[in-house]
């Protein structure tokens, strides 16, 4: 597996985690099955471009270290 | 239902974005605590609705001093309902909001050297692990020295300490060439919510 492609999935899974399972719980109900989470995990590719900007950020750091 | 995405402290706007299935954001009190909800149908867990919930939270972090954000798909029927369950928790979540004031979210995987142990023995599956634990320990070190707090991949970093922290995983990544390190954000603090408590 690519770099790259290891990167977006890893970013992919995190925002879903955090997403879904972490954050403050201000209420007792939760309406999610673990169904519907496994349906989520499974759809999300689309938001591979929104991850983008992300991971931009991350490359644009990387390329100044470089600089330095 | 009453859809909520965080608490936050000295918000100056609402982001310019609509909310989970393009209901409008509103800023609501409660027990001095302000939250930033939107109205509608419960929402389904569709990968919009997931992403519609990311961007406001996202947008919270860039617009205000503290944001905790608030897990996806716990809605409330009313007004009665938010303000009986934020009440008896108003302490806990102003304690969370001063924990991570300034401070943004950096996820960290690690994958490597041997991510799944081809052990033929329990003895060898074990050294193996071990090997893992000890590359893991080296890598947390450095990184927990620039963080205010961390939790399992997770560190709670102050904002001026950001690129100080980039610059620190790509130095282990160097350093380690044996081990893949993923590092992902800058995400607001969804990991440390209650850290208050």
């Amino acid at each position: 597996m690519s770099a790259p492609t290891l990167q977006h999935q890893v970013t992919l899974l995190e925002l879903v985690d955090r997403v879904l399972n972490k954050g403050v719980v201000l209420s007792g109900d939760i309406t999610l099955s673990v169904a519907d989470v496994d349906l989520v995990y499974v759809g999300l590719r689309v938001l591979l471009s929104s991850v983008a900007t992300l991971e931009e950020q991350n490359a644009q750091a990387i390329a100044q270290e470089g600089l330095r | 239902m009453i859809h909520v995405y965080g608490v936050v402290e000295g918000l100056r706007e609402l982001p310019p974005v609509a909310g989970v299935a393009g209901a409008p954001l509103r800023r609501r009190r409660v027990e001095g605590l302000e939250l930033v909800v939107s109205d509608g149908p419960d929402a389904e867990v569709t990968q919009a609705a997931v992403l519609e919930h990311a961007e406001v939270v996202e947008g919270l972090m860039s617009r205000s001093a503290a944001v905790l954000p608030a897990q996806f798909g716990r809605p409330f029927g009313d007004e009665d309902d938010l303000a009986a369950a934020i009440r008896p928790k108003a302490a806990e979540l102003s304690r969370g909001l001063e924990h991570v004031r300034g401070c943004v979210e950096f996820g960290l995987r690690v994958v490597g050297p041997t991510e799944t142990p081809e052990a033929s023995s329990g003895t060898e599956y074990m050294r193996a692990r071990l090997e893992q634990e000890r590359a893991l320990a080296k890598i947390d070190e450095p990184l927990a020295k620039l963080s205010r707090a961390s939790s399992e991949r997770a560190y709670l970093v102050p904002a001026d300490n950001a690129e100080a922290f980039r610059r620190a995983v790509h130095r282990l990544q160097v350093e380690h060439p044996e081990l893949t390190i993923v590092c992902t954000g800058p995400w607001p603090p969804y990991s440390f919510g209650a850290e208050g408590a």
